[in-house]
């Protein structure tokens, strides 16, 4: 993965797995505190505490299909985090859910970028319409606060039957999220 | 700003065209989203799937995405489903093949054969 935003994809995809109904995706820039922070919370079927430590672990998969049993998502983000500077923390309990924290020294030479994230939260949402997606990025640069909050929850109600994938509102997620990106100074980070 | 108001006239736009064409779904896209599938671009793919339905307003294409379907090997691999006909499975997707399957594939209705890695269930 080259980027964090490859990294958050597939943690999304982990949530939908998992069945997760509502998944909580905040990305948070703090300039004073030299942090960046990714917090994904799903409401899927959650981990007991052996599963939790051997998902950190690249030879266990919960894929069950798979021949090879290796998984590497999660030990590669935890890894790209750590060389940052950074930390990952992953708490979960069975039938509640999961959270995911994972820091960054913004200004670490070792850190990934960003990347598309726009690319990322537009496919995963259009991707899975049966999930309901809450979106806050919070910019902190000196005294000054930006965020944005994006809820899928209240387009799917005003949109009654017409199907995510429909053009129009391919564009108008796009165009929101993209706005979203822009005012909380989440490009080129 | 986008707002919600400009949902609403989305909502009866779509509507009003679904009523004319009688709302069906002709063609389902299902991008294979894996971990391999991602690190192999997987993501640029969707990307370009669903600039492509937005570009030629192709409002009767449905596109999700899914886990990983033991082609690691192949990935990006992405299966295209039509009403009454058997699954076409493409492998080692990119962004450049992708507008080239909906040209063909989906607005021609010829399946572009040099990509399929599998077709059927």
């Amino acid at each position: 993965m080259q980027d964090i935003s490859l990294h958050l994809l597939d943690i999304i995809e982990n949530s939908v797995r998992a069945k997760a109904r509502n998944v909580k995706i905040r990305v948070i820039k703090d300039v004073g505190e030299n942090l960046l922070r990714l917090i994904v919370e799903d409401d899927g079927s959650g981990m007991d505490s052996e599963t939790l430590a051997m998902a950190q672990n690249p030879f266990y998969t919960s894929k069950a299909q798979r021949e090879k049993k290796v998984g590497l998502g999660i030990p590669l983000f935890k890894q790209n985090a750590e060389l940052s500077n950074g930390s990952f923390n992953m708490s979960s309990q069975p039938g509640f859910g999961t959270v995911l924290t994972v820091d960054f020294g913004l200004n670490h030479i070792d850190r990934m970028p960003l990347g598309n994230l726009k690319a990322t939260l537009l496919g995963a949402i259009v991707g899975h319409p049966e999930v309901d997606f809450q979106i806050i990025l919070i910019n902190h640069d000196g005294g000054k606060e930006n965020s944005f909050h994006f809820e899928t929850a209240a387009i799917k109600e005003e949109l009654g039957d017409i199907p995510l994938t429909y053009p129009d509102v391919i564009e108008y997620i796009d165009q929101s999220l993209n706005e979203g990106i822009q005012n909380t100074n989440m490009e080129n980070v | 700003m986008k707002t919600l108001a400009d949902l609403k006239k989305i909502r009866e736009k779509a509507q009003e065209e679904m009523k004319l064409r009688g709302g069906n779904v002709r063609v389902k896209i299902v991008v294979g989203m894996g971990t391999s599938g991602i690190a192999m671009g997987a993501r640029e793919v969707m990307k370009t799937f669903l600039e492509e339905i937005s570009n030629r307003n192709l409002t009767d294409v449905l596109v999700t995405q899914t886990g990983e379907k033991g082609l690691s090997s192949m990935e990006p691999v992405v299966d295209l489903i039509e009403e009454g006909k058997a699954k076409v499975t493409y492998g080692n997707m990119n962004p450049d093949k992708v507008r080239k399957v909906v040209v063909e594939h989906i607005v021609n209705g010829r399946v572009v054969s040099d990509y399929v890695v599998a077709t059927g269930d």
